[in-house]
């Protein structure tokens, strides 16, 4: 017998869903939007009222600021009194400078890379950081929501195209969108130019969509599939002699999933880390 | 870009149909969400990343300037290598034109001493064959008085009579004269 008291497919959008609430099982906090931080600009409806996700996203960067913060007055502590660097401090160091030099230097370059290195690399962390907490236990994935991936897309459009406005200047950048085409020149190569503007135009939009979501799939598929095994317990819940063992191999399965899932926390925000990175490097060796 | 984010809220709500669904695109969280990356971005800049790569960054600006030094010195000695070349070309050359100056000038000399040599020779030469002309002619003169005189003497012996007076001197002289210009 299957159970059909148990909406799965609700749960699961429940879960994944953002909300005007707080769940933690012992401690529950629900409120509504509030009117007043709401404001209508070029035709769509901005509501500032902190949701759960917003919740999530500060909750990640307060943890990645004690981090960072903590890591570095450390080292400085060890650095003054002489001693070997050691112990998580050390670690988080390494795993920065490495970031910095792979991730950021070797793409952008070592003049403009270290320029970049600071939001590339809170890029990373609060990617990672979000990711990471919706893995805990009553915890939300900021990251799982297409609204949080297309800011910090929106954010990566605007700094690789900025960043060509600045290195290449008004005419270098004209060039990326209207290309001068090789053994093309007269009025043909003029004609082609211009062709390729639409093109290279959605070019530019479509990378940083891609990275949307990329990293909202990712997050929200894993999720998905965690509840899904989950799920399979309360569909089978009531079937006599056989649901241990169905429970048994759902929580199995579903901690490899989660093992998996941290996994994909680190690659996904070190996917958006590096092509963003990649992003900028190829616009700031445009010519 | 803004019809970029247009088209995102009308995909967002088109498939969750509202903002309640894992698919719905609520655009306060854009803002939010740039807002915790801004202040976190700050922040982290200020009082975190510094601390962590500065020992990095200091080694890397050390190395840097060491490569710049040794670039730079690496230029002011390959300068002052194409200077030191310059001057030793010139040198060379300066040493060489001095040289073929002075092969010319040997030239020129020994020119003008074998000019004056030659010119003596010539000029002794010449004063040798005067001498050797005037030598000649005085001898064929005394040779002729000699012959002038043992003739008219074999001749008064054969006439026996003194002839030696000057016509007779002049016929015989013209007869030599004859003599000479058939020889």
């Amino acid at each position: 017998m299957i159970q059909a008291e148990v909406d799965i497919g609700e749960i699961l959008m429940h879960h994944t869903a953002d909300a005007y609430s707080l769940d933690f099982s012992f401690f529950k906090l629900e409120w509504h939007a509030w009117p007043w931080a709401e404001f209508h600009l070029l035709g769509t409806t901005f509501n500032l009222t902190p949701t759960k996700h917003v919740v999530f996203m500060l909750v990640a960067g307060t943890l990645l600021f004690m981090t960072m913060w903590l890591v570095g007055r450390i080292l400085e502590r060890q650095r003054a009194g002489q001693k070997a660097p050691h112990g998580f401090a050390n670690g988080m160091e390494a795993f920065v400078l490495w970031l910095r030099h792979d991730l950021v230097i070797t793409n952008i370059g070592p003049h403009d890379g270290p320029r970049f290195a600071p939001y590339i690399l809170t890029l990373f962390f609060f990617i990672l950081y979000s990711n990471l907490l919706g893995l805990l236990p009553w915890g939300a994935t900021a990251t799982g929501n297409l609204g949080v991936t297309a800011a910090l897309a929106i954010m990566a459009l605007f700094t690789i195209e900025l960043s060509g406005l600045f290195k290449l200047g008004i005419r270098g950048y004209m060039r990326t969108i209207f290309p001068s085409l090789p053994g093309m020149s007269g009025a043909g190569g003029l004609l082609m130019s211009l062709a390729m503007g639409p093109i290279e135009i959605l070019g530019k939009l479509v990378k940083p969509f891609a990275l949307c979501f990329r990293l909202f799939g990712n997050m929200t598929a894993g999720h998905f599939v965690i509840l899904t095994l989950f799920g399979l317990i309360f569909m089978f819940g009531n079937l006599a002699g056989w649901r241990w063992a169905i429970g048994a191999a759902s929580a199995t399965l579903v901690l490899g999933v989660m093992l998996l899932e941290i996994i994909v926390a680190f690659v996904q925000a070190y996917v958006f880390a590096i092509i963003n990175a990649v992003l900028i490097g190829m616009m700031q060796h445009e010519h | 870009m803004f019809s970029l984010l247009a088209l995102m809220l009308q995909e967002g709500h088109g498939q969750a149909g509202g903002a309640s669904g894992p698919f719905a695109l609520e655009p306060g969280l854009i803002i939010w969400t740039w807002i915790v990356f801004l202040a976190l971005f700050l922040l982290l800049r200020k009082f975190a990343w510094p601390f962590i790569v500065r020992a990095t960054e200091e080694r890397e600006r050390t190395i840097q300037q060491q490569l710049a030094d040794a670039e730079r010195l690496n230029e002011e000695a390959k300068a002052s290598l194409d200077k030191h070349n310059q001057l030793l070309a010139e040198a060379k050359d300066q040493a060489h034109e001095l040289v073929v100056q002075a092969k010319s000038i040997g030239e020129k000399e020994r020119e003008q001493l074998l000019a004056r040599a030659r010119e003596e020779q010539e000029e002794i030469l010449e004063r040798a064959k005067r001498e050797i002309d005037a030598e000649r002619d005085r001898a064929l003169a005394d040779l002729r008085r000699e012959a002038v005189d043992l003739s008219l003497a074999a001749a008064t012996k054969l006439i026996q009579q003194k002839l030696g007076d000057a016509s007779d001197r002049k016929i015989v002289e013209q007869y030599l004269a004859t003599l000479e210009d058939k020889s």
